[in-house]
């Protein structure tokens, strides 16, 4: 078989001493930055870049991807202990992370989350390996349509998130998909609800609003409990996961696994939604859904490692057709070409040490980082044990720095607080943060696709559904959003009847 | 009349808000075009109509089924921690890290239960080695430590 | 009066002493762009190489925001002592003064231009469905069904746009414009067969055309380029005059003191001959520039501002 030869050759360069120590910078590197909030992937590889010039390109990329899907597992744990989500994907592990957090229950979320990844990651090398040039093809074969009805099932998925009203989450969505359009029309060129504020033009950056509804709001909600009680129990049960956890989270390994591989194909945004996407599904299929946003482990196992899974396969657009499906491939595009290499078909022929260690190097690393993971475990236990009123302003003190690093601009930090105080209301009204996180995420590219896909096919509407693929997105729509409303109008109108009695 | 869910009834007030203001912004200054060719004042215009109508059927409800009280407000760390992080965002150029997370430590330790000068002394001092060691040495983030008059 | 002399004297004093001194401590290089785009990665190849030279740390700092006039109009307001540099580009120099209304610099008197760094020709490239097989086909494709062929671009009032609009004006054509949220999505619609043509950066555009995904059919520049000499000019093939690049270089605050521009752009011209820079700008699909003084410079921006003031207002585009 050519794919075992090949991997032989990955492996014979990914494990060379040399090959090793910048995996492991890398990987290291990444958690730090992806536990601290804010900093993210981008600017770490933007400024490690003039370094990477000395290394060999292999050398050079197995550091830089370490990095990435270091910062993957990194993020995941400040979303856990602290609800503080940097990065789209981690928004979703903040829901059930934290809560589980809260009810001493961090060991077993970290634990599910790193080891889903680490499965998550070995599958997505083993993909990346075995078809990349298939599944490029197919990602091809999205256009504006494709997007278009996948992002309007992402939207009638997200209300899901929600474990309270089902309308409020509907009506949060669209505060999102709103809030989103601030800045310039990709059309047009208009700038809107910039209110001349220049700092506006680019929108609101996601870290800042995610960082404000979640980290801030809950920080500000927790001062004002009126007894001195901490905010996290002291009673930890487990350090690891117990049997009965494995048990519960194997089926949304496996789902989100897949979900995600797939998914992270698509340059156009699907990555964004894989973790989105298998909360929503293990919500549907797990027998007990109330338990969801109040610390249950598949809620933290099917979304790690569906985004763990995206983060690996959105590779795959960028070393077979050297188009980037996110800011850290165009990095990574950016640091192979100062290497002299352009990504794009050719160097799987031309450089296959290079394509193959790479892919070996991923798997190393995923290994690196669940070796890394599991003993820090106890580590980061221990930092909930310190008291709240050192904690949160140590929080606080990471993301004013990280969200004012974002660019070097004190109006970022401004709307921060002010997604504080909007996180601050919504909590008070019950009306949920999650849903209008995607909401703001998928709302540009929404109308994007949108708008591109009537300027194509110049008017013509019907082409969403002749489609086949759009098509199959929308029908699937319809039956989620069937799914999602019956029980809630069953549920109001028993409401309503009681009220009546 | 009487408001029988208070939450849902200020959350549908918040949605109608949203969304008025949006579809009158997007309305009176952006095109709003053809479904063909969409101006940039379509999507925010039926967004915000679609807004004030779920804005609106909330409000609704919530006159007619019972639902939870909104709780008290306790304004004194809302704007204790919100004006500790913009005093940092604004200090850390002029003033330096060092500085600015004083402030921001003092400031937000002021929102919480208890206040122990000394505790947070000590919390501040860690937390600017810690920035600093991680920051701006680690990670070289142009941040300046001391007020520029210093430099 | 003698006071005042002495207060003369050293105020005529300082400037020279300044430039004397610098730099005395560190730089800051802002870039207006997010990281990790083409110019951040450019200013981030030369950082260490004028670090090496002028012996002070210089800092690659980014100032996104609004098309790169936040950043751009950062540096204008700073302090012209040699400590704040600006990587302006043609979109914060050339194009954005005419495409936003509003803005709040003057792109030549508010800057002094010291070096032009990269300066990287565009593409016209077609996808494999189309079936022209040369300009002249393409011109006679478009003509043949106006408004049937898409153009891709990399956003509303890119070069890539303005190249599109600059093209149908000269051939009398109409193809219909479909913006995209930077170049990468544009390619891969393009690769997909959903639009027609792009006018590509030839740097990444380079990989999909050997590779055979797409066809190249001239570059936008008047001069060939060394990395497809084969590949005809727009203006060779007929579309005369048609000369646009993509570039971006160093700039000051313009009252920074002549002998800090003099040994900064002596300093810069040294790092990009160093076969590192020079090598890594090459393959960033970077001909070396034919600008080398301040003063080309200057003139360069000043002609490239009054050519996109005329291509912007003739496409239409506008950031309102």
């Amino acid at each position: 078989m050519d794919i075992l030869g090949n991997l032989v050759l990955g492996f014979s360069v990914a494990v060379t001493p040399i090959h090793l120590l910048y995996a492991l910078i890398g990987v290291l590197l990444g958690t730090l930055i992806g536990v601290l909030p804010g900093v993210g992937p981008v600017a770490t590889i933007a400024m490690l870049l003039p370094i990477t010039f000395k290394l060999s390109p292999v050398a050079a990329l197995i550091m830089l991807a370490g990095i990435y899907y270091g910062a993957q597992y990194g993020g995941s744990t400040t979303a856990i202990l602290v609800n503080l989500p940097g990065e789209s994907s981690s928004v979703v592990t903040c829901l059930d992370g934290y809560q589980m957090a809260r009810r001493g229950r961090a060991g077993p979320a970290l634990a599910v989350a790193a080891l889903g990844s680490f499965f998550a990651g070995c599958v997505a090398t083993l993909i990346i390996a075995t078809a990349a040039p298939p599944l490029a093809e197919l990602a091809l074969k999205f256009g504006p349509w494709e997007y278009f009805s996948l992002m309007v099932l992402g939207l009638i998925a997200a209300t899901v998130l929600a474990h309270g009203s089902l309308i409020k989450a509907i009506a949060m969505v669209v505060l999102g998909l709103l809030l989103g359009l601030v800045g310039t029309d990709v059309n047009s060129g208009v700038l809107r609800f910039t209110f001349d504020i220049p700092e506006l033009a680019d929108g609101f950056g996601f870290a800042v609003v995610a960082m404000g509804m979640f980290g801030i709001a809950e920080i500000i909600t927790n001062l004002e409990l009126k007894d001195k009680r901490e905010v996290f129990t002291s009673k930890v049960t487990h350090l690891y996961p117990t049997k009965e956890d494995f048990k519960r989270s194997w089926g949304a390994v496996l789902r989100g696994t897949a979900l995600g591989s797939f998914l992270g194909i698509l340059p156009g945004g699907g990555a964004l939604l894989s973790s989105f996407a298998s909360y929503t599904l293990e919500k549907k299929v797990s027998s007990h859904p109330e338990e969801f946003g109040k610390g249950a482990i598949e809620g933290v196992a099917g979304p790690e490692s569906a985004n763990n899974a995206g983060a690996q396969t959105s590779f795959i657009p960028m070393l077979t057709l050297g188009i980037p499906g996110n800011a850290v491939m165009a990095l990574m595009i950016g640091a192979l070409m100062i290497q002299g290499i352009a990504p794009g078909p050719q160097v799987m022929n031309d450089k296959p040490e290079l394509f193959w260690g790479l892919i070996a190097s991923m798997w190393v690393g995923n290994l690196m980082l669940v070796i890394l993971n599991l003993p820090l475990i106890g580590m980061w236990i221990k930092l909930l044990t310190v008291p709240y009123r050192y904690l949160y302003p140590s929080i606080l003190v990471f993301m004013a720095i990280g969200v004012y690093s974002l660019s070097n601009n004190p109006f970022d930090v401004l709307v921060m607080a002010l997604f504080g105080l909007l996180g601050y209301i919504c909590v008070k009204l019950d009306c949920e943060p999650a849903p209008m996180i995607l909401g703001f995420i998928l709302g540009p590219l929404m109308e994007e696709h949108l708008r591109r896909a009537m300027l194509l096919a110049r008017g013509d509407a019907t082409m969403f559904l002749t489609k086949p693929i759009s098509a199959g997105f929308l029908i699937a729509a319809v039956l989620l959003l069937l799914m999602v409303a019956l029980p809630a109008i069953r549920k109001k109108r028993e409401e309503a009847f009681q009220e009546a009695d | 009349m009487r408001i029988k869910s208070p939450k849902d009834f200020w959350a549908g007030l918040m949605f109608i808000a949203f969304g008025l203001a949006a579809m009158i912004i997007a309305l009176m200054n952006y095109q709003f075009g053809t479904s063909v060719r969409m101006g940039p004042g379509y999507f925010p215009a039926v967004l915000g109509g679609l807004m004030v109508f779920l804005g609106t059927v909330i409000t609704a409800t919530s006159l007619a089924i019972e639902g939870p009280k909104v709780p008290r407000l306790n304004f004194r760390p809302l704007l204790l921690v919100l004006t500790a992080c913009v005093a940092y965002g604004y200090l850390i150029k002029p003033a330096g890290l060092v500085v600015a997370t004083i402030a921001l430590v003092f400031v937000s330790a002021l929102g919480g239960h208890e206040f122990k000068w000394k505790e947070v002394s000590v919390l501040a001092l860690l937390l600017i080695v810690f920035s600093v060691v991680v920051f701006v040495k680690g990670l070289t983030l142009p941040f300046p430590l001391w007020p520029e008059v210093f430099e | 009066m003698k006071r005042l002399a002495v207060l003369l004297a050293f105020a005529l004093a300082v400037p020279a002493a300044l430039a004397q001194a610098w730099p005395s401590k560190p730089i800051r290089l802002v870039v207006p762009y997010p990281p990790g785009g083409p110019v951040d990665i450019s200013a981030r190849l030369l950082a260490p190489k004028l670090q090496e030279s002028l012996g002070q740390p210089v800092l690659v700092e980014n100032k996104p925001g609004a098309g790169g006039n936040i950043g751009a109009d950062h540096v204008a307001k700073s302090g012209p002592d040699g400590y704040a540099l600006l990587m302006g580009a043609i979109a914060t120099h050339a194009i954005n003064p005419t495409l936003y209304p509003k803005i709040p610099y003057d792109a030549i008197n508010d800057f002094r231009h010291v070096a032009l760094v990269v300066q990287v020709p565009n593409v016209l490239v077609v996808g494999n469905a189309v079936p022209a097989k040369s300009v002249a086909e393409l011109v006679a494709l478009a003509r043949a069904q106006p408004g049937k062929l898409d153009f891709a671009s990399g956003s509303t009032g890119s070069t890539g746009h303005l190249a599109g609009e600059l093209f149908k004006q000269m051939t009398g054509t109409y193809m219909v414009h479909i913006p995209y949220k930077g170049a990468a999505p544009a390619v891969a619609d393009l690769i997909g067969g959903r639009v027609d043509l792009i006018f590509d950066n030839l740097a990444s555009a380079l990989p999909n055309i050997k590779s055979g995904k797409v066809r190249a059919l001239a570059v936008t520049t008047k001069r060939r380029s060394g990395f497809l000499p084969e590949l005809p000019t727009l203006d060779e093939a007929g579309l005369k005059g048609f000369d646009l690049t993509t570039w971006w270089g160093v700039m000051a605050p313009a009252k920074t003191p002549p002998p800090i521009i003099d040994r900064l752009a002596l300093e810069i011209a040294k790092a990009m001959e160093s076969p590192e820079v020079k090598d890594r700008l090459r393959a960033m699909g970077s001909d070396a520039p034919a600008v080398r003084t301040p003063e080309q410079f200057t003139a360069f921006v000043a002609n490239e501002l009054k050519v996109y003031a005329e291509l912007v207002k003739r496409s239409g585009a506008t950031v309102e």
